[in-house]
């Protein structure tokens, strides 16, 4: 570990990183990676996968004859919720890891302000230096936090947006004869 | 005279006899016996006159001869005074001429004693505060005794003394570089004490057994620190303790023991935790509650989501599951017409979607509550550190400060609650979103389907 650490500075700046922020930069990243794993799932489904729901879809539905009375009518919006299903997946989970990344980073002010707060009951606050520790554990989780959090927030605004117009756009090519 | 002396007496003893007439008859006095008295008194005091004369005669010689002696005796004084004096003048010089080599012959040594006073002093103030002192306490006596030896004039430090501080020196500064084990009795974190093998690095730090010690100035042994650092430091400890040469690498407390020793001081998770008194545990109950309930609505609808999907593969057999129930009504009523059915259909899925949906806005409730729970707590031990500020204004920082870092826990415990409410009310909330979705949206698809493949 520690030699990785050495052949790898940027490995161990991460590190220092990590211990100046404490705790709950663990979670912050978790979460973060968490997120990130979905969004790329999500390229992915978008990118790969829709595309042959959205062929299936529209090859089901030209396969029919009738295209018209009540039963055609159910099968239609039968389809494109089944494909809407799967646009939605995830999505809000995302949106959900975005707002949790500012909670998370808020829990790491709270405790580092604590922290500072014991070493001031322990020190007097004349010991700046002391403080810094705590200092640097409240701010740097905020800072983290909100970064997580702007890393995301555009993409999870863009799948909403994407996922209720692919589902529009579905409903436009499954044509009805009226 | 005698008709006088009568008459005296006479009217002595009336005076008398007039005034104490008890007296009167011894008082009677006789005149012949007074008489008598009189010439006896006169004799003895010729007699006594005659004798002192005589004595006097007799010493007349004597004096001369004692006053002869007086004078000798002085003279003899005087001269022992007069040369005493001149030895005493002589002492005295002398004195001032031996102290005077003293000084000359002490010179530079008198330097080295002032020097050798400050040195041992300095050097057993460093050695009571060094980790060295568990594995050598003896030598602590020994500076003492030398500081106070060359402090008084009357003792001398001997050259051995001098080489003996000059070793002990050397010996510290050599084991400053040094890892050694030695074998010490060592209070362990419950105060017992038991013998045990410590391995010193340098002054820097001791480690037995895994665990980081600290030196307890006031009980002058090695103490294991309550609250060890992190792992990856405590896991190279066991490298060193078992090696014997070569390099190792070993996590180092530059400051002696200082930045360890401040480990100690700030308190555990369990003492934070119960700093939030009523409101944290509040809080944490109804977080608790809140998971609970968030599992069991998974649990749930995990299983109500999995018979809806295995029922959409089988549109046949309608079970006893809210699509199932759905589908049931067309199956109840093959032949009624498509608006009849329609409304049937929705009567149906309406019925079923609250089941679905219990219990969720508890979640989301728990989510938003126990951050502002938290903020109460906080803001009512800001109040009562507060009320003490004003009680005992603001001179010790301490105490505003403690009660701070109590208060602020309660928000922690808030947020420690939502964060995970927020996340498994998503979780909850979608699962149950895709059960109504496909009710809602698929159920009637799913029956016109079914009624085109039967005809």
């Amino acid at each position: 570990m520690d030699a990785l650490f050495y052949y790898i500075p940027a490995l161990a700046s991460v590190r220092d990183f990590f211990e100046l922020g404490g705790n709950v930069l663990f979670l912050i990243a978790g979460v973060l990676v968490f997120m990130w794993t979905l969004i790329f799932e999500r390229f992915f489904f978008y990118s790969v996968k829709y595309p042959k729901i959205v062929k299936s879809s529209i090859d089901y539905w030209n396969s029919r004859t009738d295209r018209k009375s009540w039963h055609a009518h159910q099968i239609r919006e039968r389809l494109v919720s089944v494909a809407g299903q799967e646009l939605d997946r995830n999505v809000p989970m995302i949106q959900t890891a975005v707002a949790l990344c500012p909670l998370l980073g808020l829990l790491g002010t709270v405790t580092g302000m604590i922290k500072v707060f014991e070493t001031m009951a322990v020190s007097g606050s004349g010991n700046v230096r002391n403080m810094a520790a705590g200092v640097s554990f409240a701010t740097v989780p905020t800072m983290a936090g909100m970064v997580a959090a702007l890393s995301g927030v555009a993409l999870s605004a863009y799948f909403l947006n994407r996922a209720n117009r692919e589902r529009e756009l579905l409903a436009d090519h499954i044509t009805l004869d009226h | 005279m005698k008709k006088l002396l009568i008459t005296a007496v006479a009217v002595a003893t009336g005076f008398i006899g007039y005034h104490a007439p008890v007296v009167q008859a011894a008082t009677a006095i006789d005149v012949d016996q007074l008489l008598r008295q009189v010439q006896q008194g006169r004799t003895r005091d010729s007699d006594i006159n005659r004798q002192r004369i005589e004595r006097f005669r007799a010493e007349r010689a004597q004096q001369a001869n004692l006053l002869q002696q007086a004078k000798n005796d002085k003279l003899a004084e005087e001269n022992r005074s007069k040369a005493l004096d001149r030895l005493f003048e002589t002492n005295d010089g002398e004195i001032i001429e031996l102290e005077q080599a003293v000084q000359d012959r002490l010179g530079d040594l008198k330097e080295l004693f002032g020097v050798i006073q400050q040195v041992a002093g300095d050097a057993r103030a460093n050695f009571d505060i060094s980790m060295t002192q568990a594995q050598f306490p003896e030598r602590s006596v020994f500076m003492t005794e030398l500081a106070q030896k060359v402090g008084q004039t009357n003792r001398l430090a001997s050259v051995q003394d001098i080489e003996q501080l000059w070793f002990e020196i050397y010996r510290e500064m050599v084991e400053t570089g040094k890892v050694t084990k030695f074998t010490t009795e060592l209070i362990d974190t419950d105060g017992s004490l038991a013998p045990a093998e410590v391995t010193r690095v340098g002054v820097f730090n001791a480690v037995s057994d895994g665990q980081f010690l600290y030196y307890n100035e006031d009980a002058k042994k090695l103490q294991v620190l309550s609250r060890q650092p992190a792992g990856r430091y405590l896991s190279k400890v066991g490298a060193v303790e078992t090696s014997t040469s070569g390099l190792e690498p070993f996590p180092l407390d530059p400051s002696r023991g200082t930045l360890l020793s401040n480990l100690v001081r700030s308190p555990t998770l369990a003492e934070k935790f119960h700093q939030g008194k009523e409101v944290g545990y509040i809080i944490v109950t109804i977080g608790a509650i809140g998971v609970l309930l968030a599992i069991w609505r998974l649990i749930v609808l995990m299983g109500v989501s999995g018979a809806v999907s295995r029922q959409a593969k089988n549109l046949d057999k309608p079970g006893n599951n809210p699509l199932g129930r759905v589908l049931k009504v067309y199956h109840d009523n093959p032949s009624a017409d498509v608006e009849t059915l329609e409304l049937k259909l929705s009567e149906a899925i309406i019925k079923e979607t609250p089941k679905l949906n219990k219990l969720i806005p508890i979640l989301k409730i728990i989510a938003v509550v126990a951050p502002l729970m938290g903020l109460l707590g906080t803001v009512t031990g800001m109040i009562q550190t507060f009320q003490q500020i004003t009680l005992h204004g603001t001179g010790d920082p301490k105490l505003m400060a403690g009660g701070i870092s109590t208060a602020l826990v309660t928000t922690v415990l808030g947020l420690t609650v939502a964060i995970p409410m927020v996340f498994l009310h998503t979780i909850v909330s979608s699962r149950a979103k895709r059960v109504s979705q496909v009710l809602n949206e698929q159920a009637s698809g799913m029956v016109a389907e079914r009624a085109e493949a039967t005809g």
